[in-house]
C-alpha cells in the first residue's frame, strides 16, 4: 500500500493531541526543566560568543606590542598573559624587533603540543583573515615563507616564524629553536605536577587523559581541577556539544518509544491496521511529531550556540537513528521494562558514537566519523565538503532507514502482538523480507550500514591503541561483524523455514548473500574521498590498500575478485551450518570469522 | 459478499487453518463457532485482511480482504475493546471516521446517530473511566462510522452483562435487517442460535459442520420423543401418575401407542425433544464448548423439549461466557 501523506498527517495529529492530552503535570514539569536546562547551557554558549567553552585553556606569554598578540586574544582557547607570567603552556620570544624571526616555545609534554597546535591554528586563521581583508589582493600577494623544522633535544619544542604569513603546508615554521628562557619546565607544571617530558612519548601506549584535579589531588598531585589541567586537553566542546544536542533526545524516545509499546499493549494498535492506512502511514504518523520536536529542538540549540543549517543538518540524522533505533527495539520489547534497556542502550551506544570519534578531532578522518564534529566545524565557520557530510551523517540516514524499514515489516498484526523472546522476533524481522533465495543478497546489503557504522566505531575506539595491536583488533572486530552481518540473514530464513534445509540451498544462500554484502560494500568507497582509507586503521578495515597505489591490471583485478570470493566462501560455510540450526551455525560461523580474519590479516601484511 | 476459498493459515509448525471454504450471502447473519484454538477468530482476522493467508483465496465483496477498498467498506470489532483511553468517545470515532474519509458532517450525523442507537452516555468523558459495555458499545460504534456493507464482529457480546449481550445481539440483528452482512464468532451457542441465518462450526482449523442451525440439527443431531401413557409399557418409566418411554422414531412411538391400547391405556401426550448446539458440538468436535453451564442430568440447559403442536420458545438467555 502506498503512503498516504494526508493520512500520515491525520495520523501525526492524533498522536500530538493524544500525547498532549496524556501528559500529567509531573512529567510536564520534568520536561519544561529539562528543555530550560539545555537552553540555559546553550544560552550560556550564546552569551559567552558562541561556544567558548574551551575558553582560555592555555596561556599563551607574549608582549601586547607583539604582532601574535592579535592571533591569541582572537582566539577562543588562548589567553594572552604578559611576558615573564609564570604558567605559561606558549612562550612567545620576539622581543628583539630587529629580530625577523620570533621564537615560540613551549613545554615538551602533550598539553605543550596541544598548546602550539592550537596557538599555530590561531595564527593560521588570524593571518587568513588578514589576507581576506586585504582590499588589493594582487598587492598583498605573494608572501615567500621559508620553513624549516629543527629537531631538539631539549623539553620544550619550538617553532619561529619570520613573516607571519601562512605557509604551504599549513603550518607556521621556521628555522629558529626554541631557545627556553627558564620557563619550560614551570609550563609543564599546570598540568598538575604530570607535564613532564616523560609524558610527551605521543603515540606509545594509550592516550588516556591524565587527570590532575580531584584524581590529582588524590594521587599526590597540585590541587588544581580546571578543564585545562587535564592532559591532553579534553575535547570539552565535543561533551558539551553532546550534551547539549543528545539530552533532548532522550527525552523525545522515551514517549516515541512508549507510545509505539503502547499501540502493542492489549492490541491497541489493532485497530489502526484494520483501517485504510498502509503500515507506512502508521509509522511515519507516530514517528513526525517526534522527529518534529527533535529537529525543533536541534535548530533551537543550534541557533543558541550560534551554529547554522550545517548544524541542524548534522545532528538530524543522529535524532532520525535515536528514533529508529527506539522503534524497533519498542517493537521487540515485550514490557516497559525492556523498553526502558532498550532506549538506555540507545542513547549509550549513540551517545559514544557521536562523543568518541571527536575525541580525535586533530585527526581529520576519524573525527569526521562523528557528525557533530561538523558542528564544531560550523561553529568555527569551516567549510565543509559534500562528501565530508555524506561521510558524517550518510551511515546514520541508512541505518535509520533500514531499522524502520525493519520494525515497519514486524509491524503488523501477526508479530507486533506476540510476546516472543527478543533474539526470535529479530529473526522474524528478517524473515518478513525473505520470500525468494535472492532477499538473502538485498538482506545482506542492507546490513553494510551497520557494519560500515560498527567498523567506524572500532576504528575511533581502537584509534589510541599501539597501530599494530590497533590494526590486529579491529581485523577481528570486522571479522566478526561481517561475518555475522552476511549469516544472519540466511540463519534466519532456515529458522523461520523460508528455505529448504539442504546444501545446495545453502550454498546459494551463501552465494548470494556474499555477493550481496560485497556490492554494497564497495559503496564505502566514500572512505577515501574524507582520507579515511589513508590512515592504517581505516585502510585495514575498509580495504582500501593498494587502490591507487598502481598495482597492475592482475593484481587489481584480484583486489576486486578476492574479497568477492572471501565473502561467498564465508557466507556459504555459515549458511551450510544454518541448516543444522542454531549450534551447528555457530560453529561455522567462527570457522567464517577465522577464515576472514586470515584473509585480512594476510592482505594488510602483504601490502604493507 | 463474503467468499472463502481454501482459507489455509500456518505459524511456524502450527496449523491455524486446514482450508476453509464458505461464503456469506448480502443480508446474512453468519456464525463462526468453536472452542479457543478452533482458528475461528484466524479465520475473521484474514477477512479483515490483519493476516496474511498462507494459501487459499478471501473475498470481501469481490477484492481481496486487506485491500484498500475492502478495508473502506468492513467493520471489524475485535474480541477486546482496545480503546485509547486517554480519549473521549466522540473524539475516538472522529479520529476514526477522518482514517476513513468521511466528511466531517457526515461523520458528526453518524456517530450521534450510532450512540444514541447503542444508547451510549458519557461520550464526553474519557474511555477510561467507562464501564466495559460502554467500551463495548463505542467499539461497535466504532466499526459502524464508515458505514460499513460487511461487519466482522469477534464475540461482540464477550464479558457483558446479559443486559448488554441482549442489547448487543438485537442491535446485531437490527444492522442485519438493515442489510449489513455480518459475520460473528462465538463460544456461546445460544448467541449463534438466537442470532445467526448459517452456522460453521470449527474444530482444531477445520470446519466440521455447515448451514443453518436446523439443518445442521438435522444432520448431526437426533430428534427423540417422549410418549406419556396413562398405563405402564415396555420400557416405560413412571413420571407422577403418568408413564414415560423415550423412543427416537414415529415408528416406535406407533409401536407404544399400540402397546399401551393392548394395555388397556392410552397415550395421552406426546414430546419431542431436539439435540441442543451444545450436544452438536460436542458429537462434532469431541469436546464441550468452553465456557457452556454444567447442567443437571434431565435438566439439560437449553432443552428444547416441546409439544411438537406448540411453537418453539428460546430458552432464557444465559450468562455471557467469560
Amino acid at each position: 500500500m502506498n503512503v498516504s501523506p494526508r493520512k500520515l498527517l491525520r495520523v501525526a495529529r492524533w498522536e500530538v493531541s493524544r500525547t498532549v492530552g496524556t501528559v500529567d503535570r509531573k512529567t510536564a514539569v520534568l520536561g519544561a526543566v529539562a528543555l530550560l536546562l539545555t537552553l540555559g547551557v546553550a544560552a550560556g554558549g550564546l552569551l559567552a560568543g558562541g561556544v567558548a567553552l574551551d575558553e582560555d585553556i592555555y596561556a599563551v606569554a607574549v608582549s601586547s606590542d607583539s604582532p601574535y598578540h592579535e592571533s591569541v586574544t582572537d582566539s577562543t582557547p588562548l589567553e594572552a598573559v604578559p611576558v615573564g607570567a609564570p604558567n605559561a603552556d606558549v612562550y612567545v620570544d620576539d622581543r628583539d624587533p630587529s629580530d625577523r624571526e620570533a621564537t615560540v616555545s613551549v613545554a615538551n609534554t602533550r598539553k605543550g603540543q596541544a598548546a602550539l597546535g592550537a596557538f599555530r591554528s590561531a595564527v593560521e586563521r588570524h593571518n587568513a583573515r588578514l589576507l581576506a581583508a586585504e582590499e588589493n589582493q594582487s598587492a598583498a600577494f605573494p608572501v615567500g615563507v621559508t620553513l624549516s623544522y629543527v629537531e631538539r633535544a631539549s623539553e620544550r619544542v619550538g617553532a619561529s616564524d619570520g613573516s607571519a604569513g601562512e605557509n604551504d603546508d599549513g603550518a607556521i615554521g621556521g628555522d629558529g629553536t626554541g631557545d627556553s628562557d627558564g620557563a619550560g619546565d614551570d609550563a609543564g607544571d599546570r598540568s598538575a605536577g604530570s607535564g613532564t617530558a616523560s609524558d610527551g612519548g605521543a603515540g606509545s601506549g594509550l592516550g588516556v587523559p591524565d587527570f590532575g584535579g580531584i584524581a590529582g589531588s588524590l594521587f599526590g598531585g597540585q590541587p588544581t581541577g580546571s578543564p585545562a589541567e587535564i592532559a591532553p586537553p579534553f575535547p570539552f566542546s565535543s561533551l558539551v556539544l553532546a550534551f547539549a544536542f543528545l539530552v533532548p533526545m532522550n527525552f523525545v524516545i522515551q514517549a516515541y518509544g512508549s507510545t509505539i509499546l503502547n499501540e502493542r499493549i492489549n492490541r491497541r494498535g489493532e485497530l489502526l491496521l484494520v483501517a485504510p492506512l498502509s503500515r507506512t502511514d502508521i509509522v511515519a504518523g507516530k514517528t513526525l511529531p517526534y522527529a518534529g520536536v527533535a529537529l525543533a529542538a536541534t535548530t533551537v540549540i543550534a541557533l543558541a550556540v550560534g551554529g547554522g543549517p550545517l548544524s541542524v543538518a548534522a545532528v538530524f540524522p543522529i535524532a532520525l537513528v535515536f528514533l529508529a533505533a527506539t522503534f524497533v527495539g519498542a517493537m521487540f520489547a515485550r514490557s516497559f521494562k525492556e523498553l526502558t534497556f532498550v532506549t538506555v542502550t540507545v542513547s549509550v551506544a549513540l551517545t559514544t558514537y557521536a562523543f568518541v570519534p571527536a575525541i580525535f578531532s586533530t585527526v581529520t578522518p576519524v573525527a569526521l566519523i562523528s557528525p557533530l564534529t561538523l558542528v564544531v566545524r560550523d561553529l568555527q565557520g569551516e567549510a565543509v565538503s559534500i562528501a565530508e557530510y555524506l561521510f558524517s551523517t550518510g551511515p546514520f540516514y541508512l541505518v535509520a532507514g533500514t531499522l524502520f524499514a525493519t520494525g515497519i515489516g514486524v509491524y503488523r498484526e501477526e508479530d507486533m502482538f506476540t510476546q516472543r523472546a527478543v533474539p526470535l522476533k529479530f529473526l522474524d524481522a528478517l524473515a518478513v523480507r525473505l520470500h525468494r533465495p535472492r532477499d538473502v543478497a538485498l538482506l545482506s546489503a542492507l546490513s553494510v550500514p551497520f557494519v560500515f557504522v560498527a567498523e567506524l566505531l572500532g576504528v575511533a575506539v581502537l584509534f589510541a591503541l599501539p597501530e599494530g595491536a590497533a590494526i590486529v583488533a579491529l581485523l577481528v572486530v570486522v571479522a566478526v561483524v561481517e561475518e555475522v552481518a552476511k549469516g544472519v540473514g540466511v540463519y534466519a530464513g532456515f529458522h523461520r523455514s523460508r528455505f529448504e534445509r539442504d546444501l545446495p540451498t545453502a550454498l546459494k544462500l551463501g552465494a548470494l548473500s556474499g555477493a550481496g554484502f560485497f556490492l554494497a560494500e564497495k559503496a564505502t568507497v566514500v572512505v577515501q574521498v574524507v582520507g579515511l582509507g589513508s590512515l592504517p586503521l581505516g585502510e585495514a578495515a575498509f580495504g582500501t590498500a593498494g587502490v591507487g597505489s598502481g598495482l597492475g591490471p592482475a593484481a587489481g583485478l584480484a583486489l576486486v575478485a578476492l574479497p568477492l570470493l572471501l565473502h561467498v566462501v564465508t557466507a556459504a560455510v555459515g549458511a551450510v551450518g544454518a541448516t543444522r540450526g542454531r549450534r551447528a551455525w555457530a560453529g561455522t560461523l567462527l570457522v567464517a570469522m577465522a577464515i576472514h580474519f586470515t584473509y585480512d590479516l594476510t592482505v594488510v601484511s602483504a601490502l604493507g | 459478499m463474503i467468499t472463502v476459498d481454501g482459507l489455509r493459515k500456518v505459524y511456524g509448525d502450527f496449523v491455524a487453518v486446514h482450508g476453509s471454504t464458505f461464503d456469506v450471502e448480502p443480508g446474512e447473519i453468519f456464525g463462526v463457532v468453536g472452542p479457543n484454538g478452533a482458528g475461528k477468530t484466524t479465520t475473521l482476522k484474514t477477512l479483515a485482511g490483519l493476516i496474511e493467508p498462507t494459501a487459499g483465496t478471501v473475498r470481501v465483496a469481490g477484492e481481496p480482504a486487506g485491500d484498500p477498498e475492502t478495508r473502506t467498506a468492513l467493520g471489524f470489532l475485535p474480541e477486546e475493546s482496545p480503546l485509547y483511553e486517554d480519549m473521549t468517545a466522540r473524539s475516538y470515532l472522529r479520529f476514526f471516521a477522518d482514517l476513513y474519509d468521511v466528511p466531517r458532517e457526515t461523520a458528526n450525523q453518524r456517530i450521534e446517530t450510532a450512540l444514541d442507537d447503542l444508547e451510549l452516555e458519557h461520550r464526553d468523558r474519557r474511555l477510561g473511566d467507562v464501564s466495559k459495555g460502554m467500551k463495548r458499545k463505542v467499539a461497535i460504534a466504532r466499526s459502524l462510522v464508515n458505514d460499513p456493507d460487511v461487519l466482522i464482529y469477534d464475540e461482540p457480546a464477550s464479558g457483558l452483562d446479559p443486559l448488554t449481550t441482549n442489547y448487543v445481539l438485537e442491535y446485531v440483528r437490527d444492522l442485519a435487517d438493515a442489510g449489513k452482512t455480518v459475520l460473528f464468532s462465538a463460544h456461546n451457542l445460544y448467541h449463534v442460535e438466537s442470532v445467526c441465518d448459517r452456522v460453521v462450526i470449527m474444530n482444531e482449523g477445520e470446519i466440521v459442520a455447515r448451514g443453518t442451525v436446523e439443518e445442521i440439527r438435522a444432520e448431526h443431531g437426533e430428534t427423540t420423543y417422549r410418549v406419556f401413557t396413562t398405563v405402564p409399557v415396555e420400557r416405560s418409566e413412571p413420571d407422577g401418575d403418568r408413564h414415560v418411554t423415550t423412543v427416537d422414531s414415529m415408528d416406535a412411538v406407533e409401536e407404544v401407542r399400540e402397546a399401551a391400547a393392548a394395555a388397556g391405556g392410552e397415550v395421552i401426550d406426546i414430546r419431542t425433544r431436539e439435540s441442543t448446539l451444545e450436544e452438536i458440538f460436542l458429537d462434532v468436535a469431541g469436546q464441550p464448548m468452553p465456557g457452556s453451564r454444567r447442567v443437571a442430568p434431565g435438566a439439560v440447559e437449553g432443552d428444547r423439549e416441546r409439544d411438537p403442536s406448540e411453537p418453539s420458545e428460546p430458552p432464557e438467555a444465559p450468562e455471557a461466557a467469560e
